[in-house]
């Protein structure tokens, strides 16, 4: 067979062979008796080859865990206290992150709205994983194994929402060193992300 | 058909009952035919607000096990012939009763009344469950503290799990003289977390204190929460109604205290 290109329409398969070792000659015997007795259509044998198949498998597999963290899915709705969103890629919240609630995803997290409850970005263990909150005040953050907790405030809680006093302003929160850092979206913090 | 809603809170202690004692005498003054049930099972004290403790024979747990027909245990009020409470009973606790068994008499009471309102016990333990089973709508009250945001907010994800149709959100005590120094949060604030829909504001006023007190809701007087509990009632019925603004210098008192100010 030197027909690479693995097509499979509605009749046509590409077939591989288990278990015991077969000859050449068998194996187009076992063929023709398949495409004889039934529908299907063998355009290609696939050889089971530990030695090609390990490195290929790790590299799709790689490939495949890169692409989750940049894939990502959507959230619509505020979390409230008490509510965990576990996502396996990345994840965009359309809403509110309350006090209380956790949302955690092996990939990257955007929240548009106020992040105020905790997230966990990165939750396999990538420590190029991000945060970006239109409103940033978490409770408590996490990107890969590193923790950051909101600092505790000695004054006296005033209105959290006056626009005079607390600028709100998109930020993101990211890992460089051993700690995370908390800074503003712009031009050259962007730059930097790596997807 | 009737509407069934539970007023609820999560948190002890933010005016539930006050409020379901008000919204309910509201209701009725409206000319609505309103039942009131205290769910707050061996907790009882919808009956007290309300002033009709004494007239207790029956109870919600006799009703629901079958010592009693609904109608013999149903209290009229004092004053208005269109409301009437169901008192919960006093010597038992929430397990007396399941979610279906509250949902059955929700339903067989909605036939008979306009409003049927439930008085939700604090926590999210079977008495909430209860509570909430048969209800169409919630009205979550809160005051403007954290931790009773924080509690609201538990309730509210709890209730949209349970795929209440329609939740309000009132915010009771709330003391303008404090929002204005910046000292407590403002109903916007409120909202801003909560996202949900604002059914209505309630002033703190030492008038609620004596009213409870007497067993008299102060639904529709001249106080600020009279008036408050009022636009909260005919919002429920489908009118539209600014939220009153209690910072503004507008009021009668206020425009007193200006001239006052001015003359010295």
């Amino acid at each position: 067979m030197t027909n690479n290109d693995v097509v499979i329409k509605s009749n046509k398969y590409a077939i591989a062979f288990e278990g015991k070792e077969l000859s050449n000659d068998e194996q187009i015997e076992l063929m023709e008796i398949i495409t004889n007795n039934s529908q299907m259509q063998i355009v290609c044998l696939l050889e089971k080859d530990e030695k090609v198949e390990t490195p290929f498998k790790n590299s799709l597999e790689k490939r495949l865990e890169e692409l989750s963290y940049n894939t990502g899915q959507f959230y619509k709705g505020t979390l409230r206290s008490g509510q965990q969103l576990e996502i396996e890629n990345s994840v965009i919240v359309i809403g509110d992150v309350n006090p209380g609630a956790k949302i955690i995803s092996k990939g990257n997290i955007i929240i548009l709205g106020a992040l105020k409850g905790s997230a966990y970005a990165g939750a396999g263990g990538n420590s190029q994983s991000f945060v970006i909150a239109l409103n940033m005040q978490p409770g408590q953050i996490k990107i890969s194994d590193i923790i950051a907790r909101a600092p505790d405030v000695k004054k006296p809680r005033k209105l959290l929402s006056d626009p005079k006093k607390v600028k709100i302003e998109p930020k993101i929160a990211f890992i460089e060193g051993n700690n995370i850092y908390i800074e503003p979206l712009d031009k050259s913090v962007l730059n930097d992300i790596k997807l | 058909m009737g509407e069934v809603i539970v007023i609820t809170s999560g948190k002890g202690g933010v005016g539930k009952t006050t409020t379901t004692a008000n919204v309910g005498t509201g209701l009725a003054m409206l000319g609505k035919k309103v039942v009131l049930i205290d769910t707050d099972i061996g907790l009882r004290n919808l009956d007290v607000v309300l002033g009709l403790e004494n007239r207790i024979v029956y109870n919600l747990v006799d009703v629901i096990e079958g010592n009693c027909r609904i109608k013999q245990a149903l209290i009229k009020d004092k004053k208005l012939p269109s409301l009437f409470l169901l008192p919960s009973a006093q010597t038992r606790d929430k397990n007396a009763v399941t979610p279906e068994q509250m949902q059955k008499l929700t339903e067989e009471l909605r036939n008979d009344f306009d409003f049927v309102i439930l008085d939700c016990p604090a926590g999210i333990e079977q008495g909430f469950r209860n509570a909430v089973a048969g209800a169409d709508r919630a009205i979550i009250v809160t005051t403007p503290e954290i931790s009773a945001i924080r509690d609201a907010d538990r309730i509210i994800g709890l209730l949209e799990a349970a795929e209440m149709k329609r939740t309000d959100l009132i915010v009771n005590r709330l003391r303008v003289d404090m929002v204005k120094r910046g000292e407590m949060m403002s109903i916007s604030d409120v909202v801003d977390i909560l996202a949900i829909n604002l059914i209505g504001a309630v002033p703190d006023d030492e008038n609620i204190v004596i009213s409870t007190n007497n067993g008299e809701p102060l639904v529709g007087n001249d106080t600020l929460p009279g008036k408050a509990f009022m636009n909260i009632c005919k919002r429920i019925t489908g009118e539209e109604i600014e939220i009153m603004d209690f910072t503004s210098d507008k009021g009668f008192a206020a425009k007193l205290k200006k001239l006052f100010k001015r003359n010295n």
